[in-house]
This record gives structure tokens, sequence and C-alpha cells, in this order.
């Protein structure tokens, strides 16, 4: 899918008769339906539906903005082991304009955006990758003279659904680790006048992006989202309470060096600081480059990176708790808590050393009771028992 | 001897002096006294069980929370069919809607308890009783001597932010554990009530304050123990037995601050 196709889908031709003349079986094409309605937590009986809504469909006009990011989001969409059908799907809308992959440059790419933009006015989908710098008036990104701010806002004026995809697009990303030198934000801090969908990961898994986009054709509206405007169909559980080392972790099974027996036997990564448990994401289910892997089942803890602001709130990537900013990394919340209760512990034996001594003082500067010692003692007897 | 004149307001159930016989719900002997004792109903049966109740479901809850923070490795979990982890969370969470329901019952009673038990009796509200509390650690530092201290029937104000402080953390420890507990099931009520709290500080900051704050709770009970046993020693306050049988004596003639 990386060059543009010598038999592209016409404006007018329904991407069922497309895919045939692209060569997809029928039966690949039904499977595909079957695998996006299972993706979408649709019910069976759903996929014919979503099969002919499909079939039906005419070629969607895409806008594809490739702003402040590191292209990765569309490496992980590029880089699959054999093309799927929803590769396929990627690849015949996102050439309307896509910088990475489309064959124009300079001005010619300027004139396909705009006209891309005219032509569709009010009905494109606008996908958006990479953040928006806002400090100092935006200048840390400039396209063709214009900064990133202005030109998603003129996207976004037109478009019908906007998708952010990655964690840049969602929230900012590393470039919004703090201190956040050049200002970035998400997409969402941007558009605020049309619901954003949140492709959230760094980068994303493509299938989400496929599914997300197959709602939008099938049923022209976009899926239920969460809080933070991620699909809930994806981002509806966390990574813990998916992952085939629950088990592990359930038995008390840990790993608690990369190089030990248990990392060798597959036990959970909870003590080298997996943040599954505070990580919403499908990995453990969908995987990465065609259902071969994931961070997990290859060993190395999650770092959450589906979660907003993940480079600060999940750091130190390899422990359980943050640290506390201004101390050394060794002053964990358990150093802190032991130091309290030694320090407790050794006030209170000293305050009672100190009352003990004071009392024995004052026993013995008393006079006797006149009807013997009080039981217990004290520094007054009229004034106690 | 003087004969005190009782101050009529303070409750008085039964007043006990040395020439009465001694009641029957109290068997143990009556201190022989100079001054005139009466025995002061404090804490009434349902904080009682509140108390002992929060105290058990507390200890439960710092075991199996330590456990779950950082679970010890079983080299054996694989052959014995370990599910050690999940009884650790199984405790954790039973506890934990224990303390809460504790803590109903105990919000109930700041409106329902009696003047010891009841709102107001958490705070010292008066600037008189700020100024006693400055006395009262004068005295806790060994500067000031304790006859010249003034004496609370109840909490003094010195313990009743120390205890109330307890009530703060507990508040904190129930809001941030819910909050992670409702991670699990996203789509049910305690992810609704209470992920506002993770969206305002992010889930590991959550787990943080959740994991610091149980520190508080092993301070807490050291230093609780510590004084409640001082005072009974030095004081002889009868703190102790008050919350057990739910009243101590105190002496009629003596002036306590929170006898308005």
């Amino acid at each position: 899918m990386l060059l543009p196709t010598s038999t592209p889908w016409s404006t007018d031709e329904a991407l069922g008769t497309y895919l045939e003349r692209r060569g997809v079986s029928r039966r690949d094409f039904v499977t595909f339906c079957g695998e996006m309605a299972a993706i979408l937590g649709l019910s069976a009986s759903m996929a014919p539906r979503v099969l002919k809504a499909l079939e039906a469909v005419k070629r969607p006009p895409v806008v594809w903005l490739s702003l402040q990011e590191c292209t990765g989001c569309t490496e992980s969409i590029l880089r699959t082991a054999e093309p799927t059908i929803g590769d396929l799907l990627l690849e015949t809308i996102s050439l309307d304009f896509q910088e990475n992959l489309m064959a124009a440059a300079g001005h010619a790419a300027e004139k396909a955006l705009h006209d891309a933009m005219e032509a569709n006015k009010g009905k494109y989908v606008l996908v958006v990758t990479g953040s928006v710098p806002l400090e100092e008036d935006g200048i840390y990104l400039t396209i063709a003279g214009r900064t990133a701010k202005t030109i998603l806002e003129e996207a976004a004026a037109g478009a019908a659904h906007v998708i952010a995809v990655g964690a840049c697009a969602h929230w900012g990303n590393v470039q919004a680790a703090n201190p956040n030198p050049t200002g970035a934000v998400g997409v969402n801090q941007i558009v605020k006048d049309k619901p954003v969908v949140n492709i959230a990961g760094c980068p994303p898994i493509a299938d989400v992006i496929t599914a997300t986009i197959v709602h939008v054709l099938t049923f022209g509206r976009v899926p239920e989202l969460d809080s933070q405007g991620r699909p809930k169909f994806a981002y509806g559980a966390r990574i813990h309470d998916q992952c085939p080392r629950r088990a592990n972790y359930d038995a008390g099974q840990f790993v608690e060096a990369f190089d030990d027996e248990a990392a060798r036997k597959g036990y959970c990564l909870y003590h080298v600081g997996c943040k599954g448990p505070a990580t919403f994401s499908p990995c453990p289910i969908f995987m990465w480059n065609t259902r071969t892997s994931w961070p997990i089942g290859a060993g190395h803890p999650c770092i959450g990176c589906t979660e907003v602001g993940f480079w600060d709130t999940m750091t130190p990537f390899y422990g359980r708790l943050p640290n506390i900013a201004g101390m050394s990394v060794e002053k964990t919340a358990d150093t802190i808590g032991a130091l309290a209760v030694a320090g407790t512990a050794v006030g209170i034996a000293g305050h009672a050393a100190l009352t003990a001594a004071g009392r024995l003082k004052a026993r013995k500067e008393l006079p006797q009771h006149p009807q013997g010692p009080p039981s217990s003692g004290g520094p007054n007897p009229s004034s106690v028992s | 001897m003087t004969s005190p004149t009782v101050p009529e307001r303070l409750v008085i159930e039964p007043p006990v002096t040395p020439d009465a016989p001694p009641t029957r719900i109290l068997q143990h002997p009556v201190p022989d006294a100079t001054g005139r004792y009466m025995w002061v109903y404090l804490w009434q049966a349902p904080l009682r069980a509140m108390h002992w109740i929060a105290a058990i479901a507390i200890l439960a809850l710092i075991v199996s929370g330590f456990w779950i923070g950082r679970p010890f490795f079983l080299p054996n979990a694989q052959t014995t069919g370990s599910y050690a982890t999940q009884w650790a969370r199984l405790l954790h969470f039973a506890a934990a809607y224990l303390l809460a329901a504790t803590a109903i019952v105990r919000v109930y009673w700041l409106i329902a308890g009696n003047r010891f038990e009841r709102l107001p009796a958490l705070f010292p509200l008066r600037s008189r009783d700020w100024r006693n509390m400055i006395k009262q650690i004068l005295y806790y530092s060994f500067i000031r001597r304790e006859e010249d201290t003034p004496k609370y029937v109840g909490h003094n104000p010195f313990q009743q932010l120390f205890y109330t402080s307890l009530y703060a953390a507990a508040l904190v420890m129930v809001v941030t554990g819910f909050a992670l507990y409702g991670l699990a099931t996203p789509d049910g009520l305690i992810f609704g009530m209470f992920n506002w709290v993770n969206e305002l500080l992010g889930m590991q900051m959550v787990r943080f304050i959740h994991h610091v704050t149980t520190w508080y709770f092993v301070i807490f009970p050291i230093t609780h123990v510590y004084f409640a046993m001082r005072s009974d020693v030095t004081e002889h306050g009868g703190g102790i037995s008050s919350i057990i049988s739910g009243g101590k004596f105190v002496e009629a003639s003596h002036r306590y601050e929170d006898n308005p």
C-alpha cells in the first residue's frame, strides 16, 4: 500500500465492486466484515449489515493531516506482514491527502489538500496524526507558512468527523511531557465544536483505526466513546483484566528481574513496573503486526501509552509507583512511610522514657500517702485517684 | 474532704460516690478517692462497635494492602495452585466494604450521637479550645504540669484534631481505593461514581496517594495506643475502659472544659 495504486477506487464506485476489481474474493470480504463486527463488539447478526453497508459505500473523502509527530502511527499501519482488506481500505481512503504517502509535493500537495477540502466541504472525514504546538504563536510547526493550529482549524471546520490517531493527536505525547517546550496539545484542545475520536496509543493498533472508520462508514456516526473520547469497543477494559499473564498475577508468580527464571517462564511483570493495571487498551486481544505479538507478550512491561500524560504519570516505566518530585529516585513512597513510622516510634519511645523519668522523680519527692502509697503513683495524688 | 456540688448539666448515669453501693453494671470497685466521682457515659454502643470493627478492618487492609502493593514471590505457586494475590485482594476489598459500612454508621452517628459523638465534637470550635490546645501541647512537651492543664471529659482539642485527621485520611483512602477498585469494571456503578478521581489525578497518582496514605494508618495506631495508655497510667483518665464499657469516672468537683 506504499504507493498510489494504478487502479484507484474511483469516486462513484461502490467498495464491493472496487475490491472485486482488486482481486479480493467475496469470502475474504465477508470474513473481513465479520472481523470488524467482532472488533466493534457488534453481535454476529450485525455482520451482514456491516457487509451490506460497506459493499455499497462510495469512496469516502478523507483528509489526513500529519502535524507534530514522528510518522510512527503511519508506520504502525503500514507494517503489516500481509496487506489485509483493512489495509486496503485505509490505503484507498487515505490517498486524497496523506503527506507521507501521496505522490504530490510542494504547491501541488497544498493544492490537493485544498481541492479535497473544498470539493467535500462538510462531508469528509478528517484524520489527524501529531500534536499542535501553541507556544510562540505556534511557530514550532508551520507547513507552507501556516501554523499547525491554523491548518487544523481550517480542516476541522469542514469535516464531518474528526479522528485523532495516536497519542500526539490525543493529548500531545512526548513533546507535551513536562516541561512541554513547544506547548503541544492534542486535537481536542483545538477542535471543540465537534466530537473528536481519539485512537489512543503510541502507536495505536491499525485494527482500531480501521474498525473506527468502518463504523463511521457503516452507521454514519462515530462509535461510542469513553470520557477521554476513545472508542469503547477498543479502550473499554484494562490490559490487566485481559492479560494472558493475569493467572500468574493471581497466583503470586512474578518476574523480579528481566533475566530470572520467572521471566523465562513468562510470569507477571507487575514488579518490574507493568502499567497494565492503569491502562485501558485492547493490546492483549488485537496485538500488533497481524496479531503476531505485543509488549507484554514479548516480556516487556506495559508503559501505559494509551493514557493521557503517560510520560509523566506512568514513569518510572520499570517501577510500580511514581517517584516524588524534588527527591532522589530512591525516595519511594515506602521509604518515606517507613521513615515516618520509625520517626514516630522513636519519638514515642523518647516521650515514654521522659514521662517515666518524670514520674519516678515526682514519686521520690512526694511524701508518702497517709493511707499508704497510691496504687499507681502520680505527681499530685489530690488531683488523681 | 470538700462537699462538691455536682454540675447539673453533666450527664451522670449513675452518680457514684464512695458511700453509695456499687452499681450492678460496674462490677469493678470504685477507686478510693478523695473527691466525689461520677460515671459519665461517653461512647454509645454503635460508636464502640464501629471503633473495634474499624480497627480490625484497618489492620486487615494494611496487611493485605501492602501485599497487593508488593506481592511476595511464591516459588512453589505453580505446583501448589496458589491463589495468593487474589486472596489478598478479596480480603482487602471485603475489609474495605466493612470499613465503608462503619463510615456510614459513623456519619449517621455524627447527627444521632450524644454530644461527645456529634459533629461539633470533632473540632475545637471555641477560641478557648485553641488556647487550651497550646497548653495541652506544652503539657505533652513536659513544659506544663498536668494539674495546670485544662481537662476535658471527652476528647481534648489536640485529640479532636488527631482523631479527625484519621477520618480525613480514611476519606482519602475510601475515595482513592474505590476509584482504583472500579477500574476493573468500567461499566459498573463504582467506576461511574469514582472515576472522576482517576481523571483528575491520573491513575498512577491515585495509586501513589492510596499507597502512601496507608503509612498514616500505621503511624496512627502506634501514637493512638501510646497516648491512650500514657493517659490512663499518668492521668488515670480511664480512656481505654471507656471504649470498652462506654463510660469513665470523672471527678465531680473538677471543672471540665467541655462541660459548659
